[in-house]
């Protein structure tokens, strides 16, 4: 290993290890099948506060929550990079501070408050048929917009974010 | 930003810390971290506390289990200073690129020896 950076050398090498380090931002077997199982959670919402007495709605929120928090968790450790939400960071930088991958985070909310809306709906006017179809169509939209999001997270840690 | 260097952060291993922590994440584990830049244990080790020391990193260190776990963070000060010496190595890059293209232009170019010779036309009347 050289001792003193040999100066045009160094910035390519740090591209390099920029590289490497993006490629650890792949997820483990299990992120995606979790994720599927949390936004499952999610759009039952709308079934559960329907058909469902009112204590059982929050248990199946507590859950979602619960499921979210362990995948984010697990990512982190078999990552080790930390890039998820940050709950404390938007008391201090304000709700609009930059996260890497946010236009596919933009999305995924957008898609998760349609399909709600949506799914409220159709409940409304009994056509619960639909109402299965539109959230079992969402669940896989919202994991495929989750590996987009994980994509451009990995091609923004490989530009180097903010730095040069 | 101004294009600045810092001595402290152009030794390579320091330089690549640091870049690293600025490439997007939030905090970076040891093993990662070390991974990536291709040192050993020791060495980022050494490397962390100098950075921690002179404000440009932060440490976080925890435990999973019984395994530690320690976490880096680029603070703001460190993001400043590593900003300026990349924003001055880019400068230095140009620099570099532009002085070899001046050297190349200003260099004659040789004669190509596998060119086929040229033959003249045969004057109207010879044989």
């Amino acid at each position: 290993m050289r001792d003193v950076a040999r100066d045009p050398a160094a910035l390519e090498l740090l591209r390099v290890q920029r590289s490497r380090l993006a490629d650890r931002m792949r997820p483990p077997w299990w992120y995606l099948p979790g994720a599927a199982i949390v936004w499952a959670l999610i759009f039952a919402a709308p079934f559960a506060s329907r058909y469902l007495p009112q204590g059982d709605y929050w248990a199946i929120a507590v859950a979602a929550l619960a499921v979210a928090c362990l995948l984010q968790w697990g990512l982190d450790r078999a990552t080790g990079l930390k890039v998820g939400p940050r709950p404390l960071r938007v008391l201090r930088d304000g709700l609009f501070y930059y996260r890497p991958g946010r236009p596919a985070l933009i999305a995924i909310l957008v898609v998760s408050l349609a399909t709600t809306l949506t799914e409220g709906s159709l409940i409304r006017r009994g056509l619960l048929a639909d109402a299965i179809v539109v959230a079992a169509l969402a669940v896989a939209a919202e994991v495929a917009l989750q590996q987009a999001r994980l994509r451009e997270i990995r091609r923004e840690l490989r530009d180097g974010g903010g730095a040069a | 930003m101004t294009a600045k260097p810092d001595p402290f952060i152009h030794p390579i291993t320091r330089l690549s810390i640091c870049g690293l922590l600025a490439a997007g994440a939030d905090w970076v584990e040891f093993a990662a971290l070390r991974d990536a830049a291709g040192i050993s244990d020791s060495v980022l080790s050494k490397q962390s506390v100098a950075l921690e020391d002179a404000g440009y990193v932060e440490v976080r260190k925890g435990a999973v289990g019984r395994r530690p776990r320690t976490w880096f963070r680029l603070t703001a000060q460190g993001r400043q200073a590593l900003e300026g010496h990349l924003a001055w190595l880019a400068q230095l890059e140009e620099a570099v690129s532009a002085s070899t293209r001046d050297a190349q232009q200003a260099r004659p170019v040789p004669a190509d020896r596998h060119q086929p010779r040229r033959v003249p036309p045969p004057l109207l009347g010879s044989s």
